[in-house]
Parts: C-alpha cells; sequence; structure tokens
C-alpha cells in the first residue's frame, strides 16, 4: 500500500463509520445494535493505527513520515497536509486505543439517540486524529476547531443534570481561545507571505520564514496561541469550564476530554508556537511556570476538599496539566523535561481515563458520584477496587507505573532549566505538588474502595442491574467491564516499565522543536550554550573563529583536577571547546589566548 | 445641473435625472407610508427608477447590456410582485389590517 | 546464567505475585497463594547466596534500559556488592521465614490471597530497592514498598482506623520522598548521571580530595545530603516523620514484623549507608543524622516506657533501634549500622511474630494490661519471646542485640573523643536510651507471661472473628472460641520462629569477633573514606581497624561501652522485674503518682495532635478556600468577561426597532452615508 493511504485512510475511516450510522437502516437506532457496530469499527480504527506503527520507520521518528497531501485551494497555498512523526503517531495511537474502550464503557449509560451518540463519537474520533497528523496550521485549525462540535453535542445530549450550561461553557470558553489561534495563524501566513511572495500554510514553511520575526511579534504570536492552547490544557486560572464540563459530561465524553482532547493545547505548542516564536518562548517560560507551578498546588488542594469523585478528578487533571506545562517550558539542555511532557500526555490519558471509566461504572450501579454516599467497596466489588487502586496510584505517579514517569522527568527538566527560566524553587514547589497528589488520591481511595461497605440507597432499573451485576459478573465487573478497563491497565505498567520506546522516539522530536528555543535562551541568559566570541583573539594559522562551547564544568574549577586553562589552549590547537555553567570565561579565554599566541609567536 | 436643463433635446443626464427623482420617491414613500400595499408599490417604484437608469446608460454606450438587464428586472419584479402580493393577502389575513407597524415581533 | 540469576532475585517474587493474582481467580486455587510466595521469595533467597558466593568484586548487571533517550539513560540495572547481598539475605531470608509463619498465621483470613501477593510484591520492591544501580530505580523500590506497606496496613480495609494509618503512611512517607526525589535532582545536576557506581566513584574521589584540602565543597555537594536525608527519614521513621510507624500496626502481624521492623523501615538506614561519599562531603549533614537518630532512639523510647499495647511497645521499640542505625551511618560507623540492621531483623522479627502468636491465641486481644502469666499457657512462645527480648534490651555477651548496639556505640563514643564532642552527647542519648530499652522491654515480657494467670479475650473486631461470621468452612483454628489460649503449632508457626531466635543470638558474637560487617563494608561503597571530614585538624586512619587514640578511663572506648550497657541493660532488666513482676501494686500506685506524665506519655506527646493542627487543618482550610476563590472569583471573572459582550448587545438592541420603514430608512442612510464617503473621497 502507498504510504500515503495509509494515513490518509487512518483519518477517513472514522469518518466513514460516521456515515455508516447514518444509513437509513432502523435497526442501527437500537442500543445494542449500534453499540456492536460502533465496537467494530473502532477496532477497526486501532487496527489501522497498527498498521500505521508497522509502517513508520522507527529509525529516523523526527521526519515526518506517511505524508499525504490533499490540495484544497491551491492557488491560496490551501493544502491539506498529514504526516505523522515520533511525537504524534503516539498521539493517533491513544486516540484509537482510547475510541473501543469508551464504546465498550459506554453501553449502560447512553440509552437514547443512539446514532447520535456513536456518531458523533467517531466524529470526535476523526477530529483528533486530524489535529494530531496535520502538517499545515490550515488542517490543524479547522480539526482542532472541529473537535468542538462533537463534544458540544456529546456533553449537551449525553450529560447529566446541568449538560446544558456545561456544553454551553465549554464551547463559547474554548471557541473565544481559538479565535486569537486563528488570528494569530492568519498573521503568520501573511507575514510568509510577505517573506516569500507566496501563500503556503505547512507549519515547517510558516516556521522557518517566521524566524524573521521581532521578539514583539513573535510575544503577540505566542500569546495569541497560548490564549487557545491555555485554555484547551486547561492551564490554571483558565480552567474553569474543565471541572463543569467532566462532571456534566457522559463517561464516554469524560474519557475523551481527559484522555484526547487536553493534549491538543501541549502539542499545539510544541508542534506549532513553540518553533514559531522561540524568543517569545523564552522569555514567556518563567510566567508560564508561576502559573503551572499555582495551578499544580492549588487544584490538588482544591481536589481534597470535594465530594464529587469526578469533579475531584478533573481538578486533578488541571494539577498534572501543570506538569506538562512546566516541563514543556523548561527548556533544559537534555530536552527531559518537554520529552516528559509529551510522554505525560499519553500516561495522564491513560491513567485519568481509567479513572473516569471506574466511576462511570459506579455511576451506571449507584447513579451518583458522591463520595460520602459509598464506602467499603473493595469488599462487594473488589476487581473494580482493583482497578480504580490502579489507576489511582497511576495518577499519584508511583514509580513502575506510567505516571511517574512523565512527573520525575518533567520535574527533572524543570529542576535542570538554565538560569533565567525555569529551576529549583520551581521544582521545589512541583514536588511538593507530588505530596498533595498522594494526600487527594488516597482520599477518594480511601471512601471509595476501603473503610465499612456503604452503599447509596438508589435501586438500579433492572435491566442495568442484571446487566452489571448479573451471574456473568466477576468478582463485582461484568466481563465488559473488566475489558473495558483491563487493556489500560496493562498499558500503564507496560508503559511504566518499559517507556524506552515511546521515549526515545519522542525525544528527536522534541529536540527539533525546541532547538531554537534553546538557542535564543543561551542568548538571552549566556548559559547553557554560551557562545563566546574567540575571534579577536585569533592567530595565525587557526581556523577557530567562533566556537559553540557547552557541556563543561568549569565553573567548579578544581573538580575531578580538571586543568581549564591548558583545556582553553589545546582547543585553540583542535578547534573544540566544550562549556557549560553561569560563569563568564570569556575573560579567560582572552588570557589564554594571549598567552597562546605568545608562545607561538617564541616558537615560530 | 441648471445648464443641463437648459438644452432642449434630452441628453444622458435627463434621463438619469428622472430616473433619481423616481428612485428618491419611491424610497420617500416606502420609508414614510405604512400601508402595506403603498410600500410595495414604492419598491416597485424605486425599481423603475433603476431600470429607467439602465435604459439611458444602454443608449449612452451604444449597447445593449443595460436593456438586457432590465428585461431580467422586469421579470423578475412581476414574478415578486404576484409573490409578494399574495404574501400581503396573508398577512391582511391573519391581522385584518394593512397597517406595517402591526408586525413588530422581530424587535430586539 | 550468572546474569540471569541476579534477575531472577527481584523479578521472581513479581512473577509470583503476578500468578497468585491469577490464580486467585479460581477460589479453589486461593489455598496455592502462600507455598507459591514462600517457596518464589526461598528461591530469590538461595539464588542470592549462591551469587553471593560467586560474587568476586562490586558488578553491574543490566536487564533492559528502563527510561532511556537522547543521552540520558536509566538501566533497569542492578548493583551488587557486599551491601546490597547482606541487604538481600536479611530481606529474602527473614522474609521467607515470615511468609512461612503467615502460611499459618493468615490461615482462614478471607483475604488470604490479597496478602500474599502483596507480600510478593513488597519482596520485588525491596530487592529492587537494595540491587538498584541507580537512584531512580532505587527510587522505584522505595516507592513500591511505600505503596505495598499502604496496602498492608489497610488490608483490614473496613476498619476505619487501618485506612487511616495506612493513609497516613503513605502520605508521610511521600513528605520524605519529595526530599528524596529532589536530591535525585541534584545529584543529576552534580554528577550528570544517578548510576550509583559512577556517581559515588565521583563522590568518593572529592572525599577524598577535600581530606587533602584540595576541594572546596560545591553549594550541590552540601546541598544532596539533607535531601536524601530527609527521604531517609521518612522511610525510617525519624523525627520528625516517625509518626507513621506506630499507626502502621494496624495491618497484620507479619507484615509488621516483615515491612515494618525488618525491611522496609531500614530501606533509609541502607540509602545513608550506600551513599555515604556523599554524605562526607557536607560537614552538617552526619552530625545532623547523628543527633536526629540519638534524639528519635530516645524519645521512642520514653514514649515506649508507657505504651499498654503490645505492637505498639515493639513499634516504638523499632523507632528507637532505627534511631541507634542512624547514629551509627552518622557516626561513620556504617558496618555498626548495617550490623545492627542485620541484628534487628531477627530479633525484632521474632518479637513481633511471637506477639503475632499472642495476639492469634487471645483473638486479638493488644492489651497488655489484660494480660498476665501466660507462660502456662504458651510456653514455647514465652520463652521464644523472652529470647527476642534479651537480644532487643541487648542483655550482655550472648545476644546478638548487645554486640551491634554497643559497636554503634562505643564507635559513636570513639569519635566524640577523636573528633567531635558533639557525638559525645548522642552516645549519651544513646546509653540512656539502652537502659530504657531494657526497662521497658522487660516491662512488656513480665507483665505478660509472669505473675499470676489472667486475660481476655479480644473483641469482635478482629479479623479471626469475621473469618467465622465469613464461614470459611476450611479453616483448622475452630478452637479459637473457646476461651483458653493456646500455644501455635510447630509448624507452620513456631519453627520459623526458632530459626529466628537462632540467629538472635548466634549473629551477635560472631558479627563482633570475626569483623563480619566490617569485611562487608570494606568492599562497598558504604565504606566511608576517611574519617576526619567533619574535624579535618584529625588526619589519623581512626576507623579501619578500631584502634582509637583516645581512651576514656584507662580502656578502649568499644570495651568501655560494653561494660557500660551491660551494667545497665541488667539494671534495666532487674527494674522492671521488680516493678512488673515482683512488687505490681507499687507500681500501680507510683503511676497514679505521676498521671501526668504518663499521660502525656500514654498520649505519645499529643505529637499526632500538633502535626494535625500545625498542617492537616491549614491545608485542608486552604483547599476549601481554594476552592471558593475557584468558583467565585476566577469564575466570577470569566463570567464577567462574558458579561462584556452581552451588556453591548444589549445597549444596540433598542436600534432593532422591528418596524420595516426602520430599517429602510437605516438602510438608505447607510447607503447615503457610504455613496458621500465615496463622493468625497473621489473629488478629493
Amino acid at each position: 500500500m502507498d504510504p500515503a493511504w495509509i494515513i490518509s485512510l487512518q483519518l477517513y475511516l472514522p469518518v466513514l463509520f460516521a456515515a455508516g450510522l447514518l444509513l437509513p437502516i432502523p435497526a442501527l437506532s437500537e442500543r445494542k445494535v449500534a453499540w456492536i457496530y460502533s465496537a467494530t469499527t473502532s477496532c477497526i480504527s486501532l487496527l489501522m493505527t497498527c498498521v500505521v506503527f508497522w509502517a513508520f520507520d522507527w529509525s529516523q521518528p523526527h521526519v515526518m513520515q506517511l505524508s499525504a497531501e490533499v490540495p484544497w485551494l491551491p492557488q491560496f497555498g490551501l493544502t491539506f497536509q498529514f504526516g505523522v512523526d515520533g511525537v504524534s503517531i503516539w498521539l493517533v495511537g491513544l486516540a484509537t486505543f482510547l475510541m473501543p474502550v469508551v464504546v465498550l464503557g459506554s453501553l449502560l449509560e447512553v440509552d437514547h439517540d443512539m446514532r447520535a451518540f456513536h456518531f458523533w463519537l467517531h466524529i470526535l474520533e476523526a477530529c483528533l486524529i486530524g489535529t494530531f497528523i496535520a502538517r499545515d496550521v490550515l488542517m490543524f485549525y479547522a480539526c482542532f476547531e472541529f473537535s468542538l462540535i462533537p463534544l458540544l453535542f456529546l456533553i449537551g445530549m449525553f450529560g447529566h443534570k446541568n449538560k446544558l450550561k456545561a456544553a454551553k461553557v465549554y464551547f463559547y470558553y474554548s471557541f473565544t481561545g481559538s479565535v486569537f489561534l486563528l488570528a494569530g495563524i492568519l498573521y503568520v501566513a501573511w507575514f510568509h507571505f510577505n517573506q516569500t511572495g507566496e501563500w503556503n500554510f505547512e507549519i515547517v514553511a510558516l516556521i522557518e520564514s517566521g524566524q524573521a520575526m521581532s521578539v514583539t511579534e513573535q510575544c503577540w504570536v505566542l500569546a495569541s496561541f497560548l490564549a487557545a492552547f491555555a485554555i484547551k490544557t486547561p492551564m490554571w486560572p483558565f480552567h474553569t469550564w474543565l471541572p463543569l464540563a467532566h462532571t456534566e459530561a457522559p463517561t464516554a465524553g469524560s474519557v475523551d476530554l481527559a484522555g484526547l482532547v487536553l493534549k491538543l493545547g501541549p502539542y499545539g505548542l510544541l508542534r506549532i508556537a513553540i518553533p514559531l516564536a522561540p524568543a517569545a518562548a523564552a522569555l514567556f517560560a518563567p510566567y508560564l511556570g508561576v502559573f503551572a507551578v499555582l495551578g499544580v498546588i492549588v487544584t490538588a488542594l482544591i481536589c481534597w476538599v470535594q465530594t464529587d469523585a469526578k469533579k475531584l478528578i478533573a481538578y486533578s487533571s488541571v494539577s498534572h496539566m501543570g506538569f506538562v506545562m512546566l516541563g514543556l517550558f523548561a527548556f533544559d539542555g537534555g530536552d527531559i523535561g518537554a520529552t516528559g511532557a509529551m510522554y505525560y500526555l499519553i500516561a495522564h490519558g491513560l491513567a485519568s481515563g481509567g479513572l473516569f471509566l471506574c466511576l462511570g461504572m459506579l455511576y451506571d450501579r449507584f447513579h451518583t458520584r458522591d463520595l460520602r454516599e459509598m464506602g467499603g467497596l473493595a469488599k462487594e466489588m473488589p476487581m473494580w477496587s482493583f482497578f480504580f487502586i490502579l489507576f489511582a496510584l497511576a495518577a499519584v505517579g508511583l514509580p513502575g507505573l506510567n505516571g511517574f514517569v512523565g512527573e520525575f522527568l518533567t520535574m527533572m527538566g524543570t529542576a535542570n532549566s538554565p538560569d533565567g527560566v525555569l529551576g529549583w524553587s520551581f521544582a521545589v514547589a512541583a514536588a511538593s505538588g507530588v505530596i498533595l497528589a498522594a494526600i487527594y488520591m488516597l482520599y477518594c481511595v480511601g471512601r471509595l474502595c476501603f473503610g465499612p461497605l456503604k452503599l447509596p440507597e438508589y435501586v438500579p432499573q433492572k435491566e442495568v442491574f442484571e446487566a452489571a451485576i448479573s451471574k456473568r459478573t466477576f468478582h463485582g465487573m461484568s466481563r465488559r467491564e473488566v475489558m473495558t478497563v483491563g487493556p489500560i491497565s496493562v498499558a500503564c505498567v507496560v508503559l511504566g516499565l518499559y517507556p524506552t520506546p515511546m521515549l526515545s522516539s519522542m525525544e528527536p522530536v522534541v529536540q527539533a522543536n525546541t532547538a531554537a528555543v534553546k538557542a535564543e535562551i543561551a542568548k538571552l541568559h549566556g548559559s547553557p550554550e554560551a557562545e563566546v566570541e574567540v575571534a579577536e583573539f585569533d592567530t595565525s594559522g587557526m581556523e577557530v573563529s567562533k566556537q559553540r562551547l557547552y557541556n563543561m564544568d568549569l565553573m567548579v574549577e578544581p573538580i575531578a583536577g580538571r586543568d581549564v586553562r591548558a583545556e582553553i589552549k589545546q582547543a585553540f590547537g583542535t578547534g573544540s571547546i566544550s562549556y557549560s555553567g553561569s560563569a563568564d570565561i570569556s575573560g579567560l579565554i582572552a588570557e589564554v589566548a594571549a598567552e597562546y599566541q605568545a608562545e607561538r609567536e617564541a616558537a615560530q | 445641473m441648471s445648464s443641463l436643463l437648459a438644452l432642449s433635446s434630452p441628453m444622458l443626464s435627463h434621463y438619469l435625472l428622472t430616473g433619481a427623482v423616481l428612485f428618491v420617491l419611491g424610497l420617500i414613500g416606502f420609508v414614510s407610508r405604512r400601508n402595506l400595499i403603498v410600500m410595495f408599490l414604492c419598491t416597485e417604484m424605486m425599481f423603475q427608477g433603476v431600470v429607467v437608469t439602465l435604459v439611458a446608460f444602454s443608449a449612452f454606450h451604444g449597447n445593449f447590456t443595460g436593456q438586457t438587464f432590465v428585461i431580467f428586472v422586469l421579470t423578475i419584479a412581476a414574478a415578486e410582485a404576484a409573490l409578494a402580493l399574495g404574501l400581503v393577502v396573508l398577512l391582511f389575513r391573519r391581522k385584518q389590517t394593512l397597517d406595517a407597524s402591526a408586525w413588530s415581533s422581530m424587535r430586539g | 546464567m550468572g546474569n540471569l540469576a541476579v534477575i531472577l532475585i527481584p523479578w521472581l517474587p513479581a512473577l509470583a505475585a503476578l500468578l497468585i493474582a491469577v490464580i486467585a481467580l479460581k477460589d479453589k486455587l486461593q489455598k496455592l497463594a502462600a507455598p507459591i510466595c514462600a517457596g518464589a521469595v526461598g528461591a530469590s533467597f538461595v539464588i542470592a547466596m549462591i551469587v553471593w558466593m560467586n560474587l568476586g568484586g562490586p558488578e553491574t548487571v543490566d536487564f533492559y534500559n528502563w527510561i532511556a533517550f537522547g543521552d540520558f539513560r536509566l538501566g533497569m540495572s542492578y548493583f551488587l556488592d557486599p551491601l546490597t547481598m547482606v541487604m538481600l539475605g536479611v530481606v529474602c531470608g527473614v522474609g521467607c521465614l515470615i511468609a512461612i509463619y503467615a502460611t499459618g498465621y493468615m490461615k482462614g483470613d478471607p483475604g488470604y490471597w490479597r496478602f500474599f501477593t502483596y507480600v510478593a510484591l513488597f519482596i520485588f520492591s525491596m530487592t529492587t530497592l537494595v540491587m538498584a544501580d541507580n537512584l531512580v530505580l532505587l527510587f522505584l523500590g522505595w516507592e513500591g514498598v511505600g505503596a505495598c506497606s499502604y496496602l498492608l496496613i489497610g488490608y483490614y480495609y473496613d476498619k476505619p482506623f487501618a485506612v487511616s494509618a495506612a493513609k497516613k503512611a503513605f502520605i508521610v512517607n511521600r513528605v520524605g520522598d519529595f526530599g528524596f526525589l529532589l536530591g535525585i535532582f541534584l545529584c543529576y545536576q552534580r554528577y550528570d548521571t544517578v548510576q550509583l557506581s559512577v556517581m559515588l566513584e565521583a563522590a568518593r574521589h572529592n572525599v577524598e580530595m577535600l581530606a587533602a584540602g584540595a576541594y572546596n565543597p560545591t553549594a550541590a555537594d552540601l546541598w544532596i545530603p539533607f535531601l536524601l536525608m530527609v527521604g531517609a527519614f521518612g522511610k525510617s521513621a525519624q523525627i520528625p516523620l516517625y509518626v507513621w510507624l506506630p499507626d502502621a500496626m494496624a495491618g497484620p502481624t507479619p507484615v509488621s514484623a516483615l515491612v515494618h521492623a525488618a525491611t522496609m523501615v531500614t530501606a533509609g538506614v541502607y540509602l545513608i549507608a550506600r551513599c555515604i561519599p556523599l554524605f562526607e562531603l557536607s560537614p552538617a549533614a552526619l552530625p545532623t543524622v547523628a543527633v536526629v537518630g540519638g534524639c528519635t532512639a530516645l524519645f521512642a523510647a520514653t514514649i515506649a516506657l508507657c505504651c499498654n499495647d503490645l505492637k505498639g511497645v515493639f513499634a516504638y521499640s523499632t523507632v528507637s533501634q532505627l534511631g541507634y542505625m542512624f547514629v551509627g551511618v552518622g557516626a561513620l560507623s556504617t558496618d555498626g549500622a548495617v550490623f545492627h540492621l542485620f541484628t534487628h531483623a531477627f530479633f525484632k522479627a521474632l518479637l513481633f511474630l511471637t506477639a503475632g502468636s499472642v495476639m492469634h491465641a487471645l483473638a486479638g486481644q493488644l492489651d497488655i494490661r489484660t494480660m498476665s502469666g501466660l507462660r502456662h499457657k504458651m510456653p514455647v512462645t514465652c520463652w521464644l519471646m523472652f529470647v527476642g527480648c534479651l537480644s532487643l534490651a541487648g542483655f550482655p555477651f550472648i545476644t546478638a542485640g548487645f554486640w551491634s548496639k554497643d559497636l554503634i556505640l562505643g564507635d559513636a563514643l570513639a569519635y566524640g573523643l577523636d573528633h567531635n564532642q558533639l557525638y559525645l552527647f548522642v552516645t549519651l542519648l544513646g546509653v540512656i536510651t539502652a537502659f530504657l530499652t531494657a526497662f521497658y522491654t522487660f516491662r512488656l515480657w513480665f507483665t505478660v507471661f509472669m505473675g499470676e494467670e489472667k486475660f481476655e479475650m479480644g473483641d469482635e473486631h478482629h479479623h479471626e472473628e469475621e473469618t467465622h461470621a465469613e464461614g470459611d468452612e476450611e479453616h483448622d483454628h475452630d478452637d479459637h472460641h473457646a476461651h483458653e489460649p493456646h500455644e501455635m503449632p510447630w509448624l507452620p508457626m513456631n519453627a520459623p520462629l526458632v530459626v529466628l531466635a537462632i540467629g538472635a543470638i548466634i549473629f551477635g558474637v560472631l558479627g563482633y569477633k570475626l569483623h563480619w560487617f566490617e569485611n562487608i563494608i570494606g568492599y562497598s561503597t558504604a565504606n566511608p573514606v576517611t574519617v576526619p571530614v567533619l574535624d579535618l585538624a584529625h588526619h589519623g586512619d581512626a576507623h579501619g581497624d578500631k584502634v582509637h587514640h583516645t581512651y576514656i578511663m584507662g580502656m578502649d572506648p568499644h570495651n568501655f561501652m560494653i561494660i557500660l550497657s551491660s551494667i545497665l541493660a541488667v539494671a534495666g532488666i532487674a527494674l522492671a522485674a521488680f516493678f512488673f513482676w515482683i512488687n505490681r501494686p507499687l507500681t500501680a500506685s507510683l503511676a497514679k503518682t505521676f498521671t501526668p506524665i504518663v499521660k502525656l506519655l500514654e498520649n505519645k506527646y499529643y505529637i499526632d495532635e500538633l502535626y494535625d493542627w500545625m498542617f492537616v487543618q491549614p491545608l485542608k482550610r486552604a483547599g476549601g478556600l481554594f476552592y471558593v476563590v475557584d468558583a467565585m472569583i476566577i469564575n466570577g471573572l470569566v463570567a464577567f468577561v462574558a458579561w462584556i459582550p452581552a451588556m453591548i448587545g444589549r445597549g444596540v438592541r433598542p436600534a432593532q426597532s422591528g418596524r420595516l420603514q426602520g430599517y429602510g430608512l437605516g438602510m438608505v442612510m447607510g447607503v447615503a452615508i457610504f455613496a458621500l464617503l465615496i463622493f468625497m473621497a473621489v473629488n478629493r
């Protein structure tokens, strides 16, 4: 198969399947039939993803692969282009992986407008895939924006008590941000037109020409992008739509929201905003870091006083996304932070998705999410408790499960962040979030799973009851339910014990996207990659003109007995020297250069 | 303007002036009258003002573009008259009046 | 083959845990849980011992790349040196014995398989902890044992106290982990790696330079030990993070023995011993460790004096003994600390398990005020516990606890005499603690086993009762409801205890006289580089062969300490015998006289209440406040922004009159203005 077809199919299949639901077949309106249809089709999409994974060349993950182009209005440079690289392939994988899970999990909850429900689920999947594989900003924007609509319907039609308000707030809030995003995109495209004389919306091209933007322009562009992405992520204090939307959404909506839609923000930042406006990103990073840290701590404390289990998990998502933002804007030398942030997207998608699914199962049974009404479920539903505790521990960041790797790497990146960006104070504050996470998660687990058995007074409908707690039950869960959360839990463990493949395919992409920022930071703060002019000390016969200096502990002079002077001197001969740290060594270099010159002259 | 009026044989500007006067009369009628039928007739008058202008330009430029347009406009005006009068009759049946101010439910 | 064996040491228990969880889905197979668990742990022990015998020098075994990308690499790699092997011996050996004991102890419990899954997982985490080649993998084990401890403390999850104790343990440990994590980050910044073998080598080099006066510690060097220390204090229950350990006794007794006495709580000691070069770089670090250890030892011992809970006494004594170990590492006597860790694992496991037998026999009764003269009912348990108590009390010459404690105190004293007077104070704390330990240990033993026979059966809240209520047909403890306590069966319960008791006796002389631990430490990273870090004026090689320059009262400090603590231990035991065996009425009246003090001690100095008032409540109130701020202010701002366009709309609404003429007029005027503008533009 032509590689371009693979990725196109991946995008079009969900749309086709959604269209299939519109066929005039009355049976499709029935709960079971629609469910089976949807489960089957989403599994086919998942298989398609396996094909994508197979066709992807893992040896060069930083290259956009399996690219396809669909001309739209070529005379205006409007061409939809898509492809996958080391980061987006995993996010596509997460999207198609969560889809069958979500379908499986919502058999009982949704009992009307079956076609509409599954239709919008498929459309949402297509939008998410489209956003992740977009290679041009227009396609990105179109899919990013259109993902609002399926969720609007999923929340507004199938949500709980306050569903209309939640849907409205979610839509307006996100839409307002997106308007700024569109403005930013248009400005950047117009800038590109001015530079090159032709319209082109390809991200790579825009980034290339965008280098010429002044810092002020970059700041405005980044601000406009941030308006959309910070709301979507959501970053404290732009998060208030999230708890409402999560609480009112059906389980499927919550899982897709937490697991996938929130990921659009950080992904967009890494893919478009940061490389497009590197100088601005370097300037903004400390302020964003402050918001991220505040978000981590404040929302974690808020979690602790929640009585609605779903709201608790929703707030915890805000807290976790604070870690992602920290890592993303750490810009440390080894890209540990940003790689960790991208990994954390996947990890959080799985863990919080699992938690929402578990809570959905409770809601199916008891029609309540109030922590005060339930307790001691480990006795009646041991299997459920097992999964719930597993996901909770993953969310808390227990090593060996996936949450830890992300949390650890983002915090490590924050600590290693160069001076003037983030740094130790941020790392310390974020690490205190680790304590708070344990507090609120264990509070939730302790309330739900442990303690004396306490069941709410709700008597389930007969049908629901039979399906959930029939003879097919399996230590308190039905087979369907085990199949729903089972794969996620396996993924949590596997990714926690062996994250290397994912991380090592993400890292080159991240590095390519943050390289410009790191250069800007070096210009701003003089570290860690300080460019020191040695040209003026140049002597005849030396080809060293301008040296890029990095990675050497010169500021700690006596360490391990390194002779700095000798090393610099040698560097004049060989043409390479590495240096890192905040100390300014240009004076030392000048001194040594003079010495070197004198020696050479003496020799001649 | 006065010099144009002084000329004996009609020129382009005369036709244009006639068209403009017709249009403005129709406009004033549309804005000031409340009777739906009269308002409708006034819009027809505005149409005729435009039509006169078009024909005048057609003659002035020596081609048929303007006149072709006129044919179109007249055809559409005829069709529209049939529809609009029917609507007016419907509206009259609803409220037993032709006063346009009776229909103000679109007020913000 | 060799590598595979090493890898199997931690992963065998992990596989066992998985296997137990899978077979437990079938009710019939659930009773296989115990043999699988004990077998796997035992196999790990055997493998570990074989590996040890074939171990030449320190060795690194790579399993796979755990977290690796770009230049960053954390391997699932294991580092083997004698220190690791000792720890493995303790973890797997004692773990296996306790698992065998638990086979009987947990019989009939509805969560039988669950218990053994957790234990197997615990052993996996603990072995990973002691074998880890990098700090992050160590942290995996570190958190893993924390999570298993959480699950095991909360094992009786329908008891609210157990649940809150479990939560408390995890959260307090997290406070320690906070420091540990930051310490890892700082290590990475300082050494560009967190691989222990590489990092410690560099640190060792720096310590040598420091001793030679050629190195100036960086800020990172000064901070790293303090951050790691926070983690160690959390895991090993030292002041101020000790509060979780006494509550942790809510778990089943074998857990208290395994997790909260023998293995997990010693992880902090292990961490400091392992990373001793890092600590030597910071002049204030080791004295801090020693002082905190000394204070904790004394503090916990005073609480144990008035504790009326059978397991509580041992819990506080564990805190106290861990304090000794910290004094040991703090005085650069890593061999003493590891020695004490080793012997403590035996006698404390023995004590907990015998306490468990008593508890088992009395249907969950824990209050020692209700017990007396049980020696006739449970003779084997009585004398096994006697051995444990002797060892804990440090009865001179024949017990292991005596020798290991004296090694620590002697080293601390010598260090204080030679280098740093602060250590004399620490030694004093230790000596007082030694006396108190002997007293409270035998207070418990005399109270429970001597005197006239008297006992009350436990209440129905205990799990045995529930077992009966659940109606498990297969259990063979039908005589629980009989109103007579009874001796435990030899297999599987008493036999492992005998092994532990033998260990609690013989390892002392062997360890002390044959210099086992000195030799072991000498080939590991825990070998301190040089003594006079804290006091650069002295450069003598005082440590290596236990020759000290300074003598006290004409004696070598170690010999002095042996004599002193022998006297104190015997005196403590005698005093306890007098008060709690011979003349009990006098004790009761004395307790009445000193009611306020007794009250203060019984309430553990009100530290829990203090913490609640200082940390928990303010944080919770902050959470409530933030929630209100979130809902009112932030959401209010958002609503305000949304309100602006609404208001503008309302302002321009009258323009929409609903009158046809109005719209017409508006249109005309618009066109007119537009035309005028064009006209003006053309005629400019």
